[in-house]
């Protein structure tokens, strides 16, 4: 489409009457062509004043609370209808994984016995013992912002220098990416006091989860740290040494 | 460090989709008036337009985190969310009033105004009511069809009886028109 034919659209995409065909072509179009989005913009303003003159009226001042309070609801119904989040719906998740870290970095030999410790996820201390571990620690991460923000870390040492450790976490209207790092609270003799645990990519609902995979000791490290992109630290977890 | 910048849109809503309290009041305070006057005018009585920014402040909450700044201007977006709103309830006291009929019971009589519902605006809206005078009133006819009555153009040409290029360019010069004739205000005040 030409931008004349597009411009012809423009009213229509505005106000919300194009088909979702053609209106999609106008989208498309108005990403690539900053000559319409300023045309966009002026019909914007355009609808903007008209509303203000057809239908611009001081609503009665009690709406404010009523509309408050009705919100207020919604989010706390929203709460109840979500999942349970529980320590041990975490711990069955993380269960799950590690099936899938099991297969991985234990090979086949392992699956069947992998696969049974999955199938009873509400015990960790099962799969523990199937996978001859030396210890599952887990945290909860608290939240160091006003977001709701909730999430839990399982840490696995291992035996066999393979551990691993796992961040799952909910926290819906998050978008983005945020890292996870361990850490040692207290420092250490020993050198290195900070792992990188990858990235949490936010999915649409809120839920981010990352894993890693380790050929070093995480006996010691003792804090999960959730970071922003910015930097802004969004939640930590202590998580109690073996 | 955050800069004392005006907030975006989109950061707006953003914190309104995490139930920040101050963006849902901040939200309410830019657009419950326009949201108010448009169930005013489109569902004719106080209690329904109060229904009518309830329903539409819940909906934004809902549909917050699909909000594309890109896309287009808030404004424009919490107006049109409101106006289909304002359509269903429509489309509903339409079928409510035939159901009403069918059984022999005359329907509500009279949903226009009230005198104390048309109270005085502010400022801004009396220089876009204004404004709104130098529109013809084939334009204002047309933009006011697909504006309240969510009518495409085509609908438009059919209900005025004329060619859609011409519902097209009289829908979209009332817009630019409007546009221009508040810019002219806004210098002269």
């Amino acid at each position: 489409m030409t931008c004349d034919e597009i411009r012809e659209l423009l009213p229509e995409h505005l106000l919300g009457t194009l088909g979702d065909l053609q209106d999609l072509e106008v989208r498309r179009h108005l990403r690539g062509c900053a000559g319409c989005r300023t045309e966009l913009d002026r019909l914007s303003e355009g609808v903007e004043w008209f509303a203000r003159a057809a239908h611009d009226r001081t609503p009665p001042p009690e709406l404010r609370d009523r509309v408050v309070n009705t919100l207020e609801h919604e989010w706390s119904d929203a709460d109840a209808e979500r999942p349970d989040v529980s320590r041990t719906r975490w711990i069955g998740r993380a269960a799950a994984v590690v099936a899938i870290v099991a297969v991985l970095g234990w090979g086949a030999s392992q699956t069947h016995r992998a696969n049974i410790a999955s199938a009873d996820a509400a015990s960790y201390r099962n799969v523990l013992t199937t996978l001859g571990g030396k210890e599952f620690r887990v945290g909860t991460l608290a939240p160091r912002i006003a977001h709701p923000f909730e999430g839990s870390v399982v840490l696995y040492d291992s035996h066999q220098g393979r551990s691993w450790g796992i961040v799952l976490v909910r926290a819906p209207g998050l978008t983005g990416r945020a890292k996870v790092t361990l850490s040692i609270a207290g420092g250490s003799a020993a050198g290195n006091t900070t792992i990188d645990a990858g990235w949490l990519e936010f999915q649409p609902d809120g839920d981010a989860a990352t894993w890693l995979v380790t050929s070093s000791d995480l006996t010691p490290f003792d804090r999960v740290t959730v970071t922003a992109a910015d930097g802004t630290v969004l939640a930590t977890a202590e998580i109690e040494l073996a | 460090m955050r800069a004392r910048e005006p907030e975006s849109d989109a950061a707006l809503m953003r914190r309104f989709a995490r139930r920040d309290a101050p963006a849902a009041d901040m939200l309410y305070g830019r657009f419950a008036s326009r949201i108010y006057g448009l169930g005013i005018v489109m569902l004719g009585s106080d209690a329904a337009a109060q229904d009518l920014v309830q329903d539409t402040f819940v909906k934004l909450w809902r549909n917050a985190d699909r909000y594309d700044a890109t896309r287009g201007k808030l404004e424009t977006w919490v107006l049109l969310v409101a106006r289909s709103l304002a359509i269903d309830a429509l489309r509903r006291r339409v079928l409510e009033a035939r159901s009403l009929e069918a059984i022999g019971r005359p329907p509500d009589a009279d949903h226009r105004p009230q005198p104390d519902e048309l109270a005085a605006t502010a400022d801004m809206a009396a220089r876009a009511r204004s404004a709104m005078e130098r529109l013809s009133g084939e334009q204002r006819a047309a933009l006011e069809l697909a504006y309240f009555g969510g009518k495409t153009s085509a609908e438009v040409a059919e209900l005025e009886g004329i060619p859609i290029g011409t519902a097209k360019t009289r829908i979209r010069t009332a817009l630019l028109r409007l546009r221009e004739a508040m810019a002219e205000e806004q210098r002269d005040v």
